[in-house]
This record gives C-alpha cells, structure tokens and sequence, in this order.
C-alpha cells in the first residue's frame, strides 16, 4: 500500500506548498516574518530515515525538477538540493539514535542547512541583498518554528505510516 | 575492488555535478524564455495547482466574510458619511468626463493610454520559497496575455508578466530585487513629475521612485501612478504614495520612497491589463529620460 501512499502524499504536499505561501509574509507588530513551508522536503527526510533511502531520492529528483520548472526558473537548484539532503540525511541517521525524535531534529537541522545553502546562492546571483541578521530573524527562525510544528503534528503519522508496512524497513539503512 | 567502486562514484559525482553548474548557468541566462518541455511541465502543474487552490481560496473567502460581518456595523457607518461626498464628487466626474470627450473630439485624439481591456485572473500560486517574489496566474496566451503586461489589484499595481504559457502566466511582484526591473512612473501633481520605479528596500517595504529631476520639488504623500511611457504599461494605475524624498547615491537626480498601494499578502484576485494602444517590445523602461528633460 505504501507504494501508492508515498506518492499520493508527495503530491499533496507540493500543491499544498504553495497555498501556504500565499498567507505569508506574516506580519506581526509591524514586522514582516516570511515563513516557508518545507513539507514535502520533511516528508522525504522522513522517507529516508524510516523506510528507503531510493525512494526518497527518486521522489526528491522528481518533486525538485517540478518546483523548480515551476516556481523558480532556475533548473538545477531544488532537483539537486532535495536528493543531497536526503543523502546527508541517511549518512548522520545512522550514527544517532534511532527513535521520532532525533528524526525530527535531524530533520530541522537539515532544514536550516538547506535554507542557508539557498540563501548563499541567492546572494550568489543577486537576487537578495538582505543582510545576515535579516534572514536570521525575519526568515530563518519563523520557517523553522512554522515547520516544527508541522513536524510536530505529522511526524507521527509519517513513521507509523512508513514503520508499520514492513517492520524490517525500520532498521535497514544505507547508501543502496 | 572497494577502490574502483569509489573512484567510480567520484567521477559520478564529478560528472553531476558539472552537468548541475551547466543547467544552472544556462536557465540562469535565458529565464524569460520556456522551451517546450518546460511549458508542458508548467501547464500539468498549473492544472493540478488551480484544483487544489481553489478550495483554499474558499476557505479564505469564508475568514473574509466573517471578519468583515464584524467590521460591518464600524464601516457602514463610514460609508453613510461618505455617501454625501460621493453625490458631489460623482456629479463632477460626470461633467469633468463630457468634457473631456470633448476636448478630445476637438483635437482629434482617438488613442488613450489609459485605456485598457481588463483580463480578470485568480492566483494559484505563490512561489513557496519566496526568495523571488513571484505569482502564478490561471490566465495565459490563450486569454490574450502576453510578457510584460501589467498586473494590479483593486488597490493598485503590483507587477508585470515575465512568463506566459497556453494557460498560465507568471507574475513577477513590484517588490522584487531584480535590478532590471523598471516602471515608468509618474508623480501626479500640478505639473506631472516623470522617473521610474527601480528596485524595492525590503526593510522599508517601500519601491525606489529614482530619476527625477533634481530641480522638482516634491512632497511627501502625493501619488504615483504608471506613466504609460514606458510603451507596455497603461496609463494611470495607481502604484502608491510618497513618504520620503531624498537625493540618489550619484547625488545628481532625486529619489523618492514609494509606499505601495496594493497589499501584496493574500492576494486572491487580479486584473492583467492589456493596453488598447499597440505596445512596443521590450520591457517597460522605455522612454522617460527624454521626457524628463
């Protein structure tokens, strides 16, 4: 079941995406806090640690290539981004303990460093200017706390849709 | 054989990521074109995109309609005190309108730049990652939308069309940090004020009008509108107001901040307009040095 399942989600979270992009930028108090909505890169991270490193990345290959063709124009940058953090994501999952919440912070932590990477290669190409603390405190720590608490809510779920199909998959991990 | 595995992965590696810096260079060069997969993956997802939208934007609707069945009561109380003006004011709008018909007839003038045939379109998406601030639009060239025409709201401008399939069309908003991006603008007042709008200071939140004349007094709260001379853009919409005038980094023309009019969150419905006036290529920076001087 999990064949159909894993795809029918992944889609759901890229159209989902953008819907919530559209309630941002939030402001609060007369400051502007941009929050992204990184579901489906969670939900591979997720893929990656509790049932198949493949599939995840097949799945990362795909979903990056669509975002990027769509929203962003620029070929390359998420269809390379999504894989790699499931990559590193696989290679650190096996040398902490394995249980929802060290996935969790795993994941988040994979979150920033992806949204730093970004954030370097925007100022690469000039379309940011905004200085170092700016994208701390505007953008960084409200993506971060909006997606904890999407984690928060549906990691649960993700593991035991993923851990309950094969008991197995639990505990098997590796780089193919 | 563990070596050869790694040296095999390592030109993998190796080669991917060239092939990664080449797509990345080559879509960074031409990014206003599609080539013909990229319009097909645009489309399919397009369609997927204004299935799931629209029932957000009915839930949306419903928030809206209730926040504003509780401003009702403050708000009809506004508008009755404004109903007096409006009686006044219509009836010069009235006679100011024949007149200008008018005059127009007198002179022979037939094209406007102000008008335009308004093409009604729903936002589907909004670029998730935000870096660029980008819309997409369920309208696209088989609607009769075409690159660089305007796009506003009810409050006013907020950004052109970089990119347009069969079906769906891609906004990029005022607020963007593209320096290329220009609007010909104009400040209404006694004597229109020509410059163009150039770049976005994101800790402001407010649009760079650049390129006055340094000679141009101008004040604080008088309102910019596109000037319809830069050759895609229609006359008159409104942009915003200004708040603050200073003198530009070269300190040889004046530069005003542009509080915008438009509200740039939530945005659900918007108008492209499509100019009656024949546009020219190009963006719309055309023409507003020589008209300065």
């Amino acid at each position: 079941m999990i064949r159909f399942l894993v795809p029918i989600v992944c889609l759901v979270l890229f159209f989902v995406e953008p819907i919530f992009g559209l309630f941002s930028p939030l402001s609060i108090g007369g400051s502007f806090y941009y929050v992204v909505p990184r579901f489906l890169i969670l939900f591979l991270i997720f893929l990656t640690v509790f049932y198949e490193l493949r599939h995840a990345l097949f799945y990362g290959l795909f979903f990056g290539l669509l975002y990027d063709v769509f929203y962003i124009d620029i070929i390359g940058l998420y269809s390379f981004l999504y894989p790699a953090v499931c990559l590193i994501a696989a290679y650190f999952f096996k040398k902490i303990p394995q249980n929802l919440l060290s996935a969790t912070l795993l994941a988040l932590g994979l979150l920033i460093a992806m949204e730093v990477a970004l954030y370097l290669f925007f100022q690469l190409i000039g379309l940011t200017d905004a200085p170092a603390g700016t994208f701390l405190t505007s953008r960084l720590w409200p993506t971060l706390i909006a997606n904890a608490l999407y984690l928060g809510l549906l990691g649960w779920v993700f593991r035991s849709m993923m851990v309950t199909q094969d008991p197995q998959r639990g505990t098997k991990f590796g780089l193919y | 054989m563990p070596q050869f595995l790694s040296n095999k992965r390592l030109i993998l590696l190796l080669i991917g990521v060239i092939l990664l810096v080449a797509l990345i260079s080559l879509t960074l060069r031409d990014r206003g074109q599609v080539s013909l997969p990229e319009e097909i993956v645009k489309e399919a997802v397009g369609a997927g995109q204004s299935v799931f939208s629209r029932p957000a934007h009915f839930v949306t609707g419903v928030f809206d309609n209730i926040d504003s069945l509780i401003n009702t009561f403050e708000e009809n109380r506004l508008l009755k005190a404004r109903l007096e003006e409006f009686a006044g004011v219509q009836a010069e709008v009235t006679d100011l309108r024949s007149e200008n018909e008018e005059l127009k007839e007198l002179v022979g003038k037939e094209e406007d730049l102000r008008e335009y045939n308004p093409i009604q379109a729903v936002v589907i998406a909004r670029n998730p990652d935000q870096w660029e601030e980008k819309i997409i639009l369920n309208r696209g060239t088989n609607h009769g939308v075409k690159e660089n025409m305007a796009v506003m709201t009810a409050g006013g401008l907020i950004g052109k069309v970089t990119i347009v399939t069969p079906t769906t069309s891609t906004v990029e908003l005022v607020t963007t940090q593209n320096p290329n991006y220009r609007v010909s603008a104009m400040v209404l007042g006694e004597d229109d004020v020509f410059g163009l709008i150039e770049g976005y200071d994101a800790e402001r939140r407010e649009l760079l009008l650049k390129r006055i004349d340094f000679s141009i007094d101008l004040e604080e709260g008088d309102q910019v509108v596109s000037s319809g001379l830069g050759g895609i853009f229609p006359k008159g919409i409104v942009i915003g107001e200004i708040t603050e005038v200073t003198i530009d980094e070269f300190g040889l023309t004046k530069l005003a901040y542009v509080k915008p009019a438009a509200d740039f969150s939530m945005l659900n419905h918007v108008v492209i307009a499509d100019r009656l006036v024949p546009e020219v290529d190009g963006e719309d920076n055309g023409v507003t040095e020589d008209e300065e001087s």
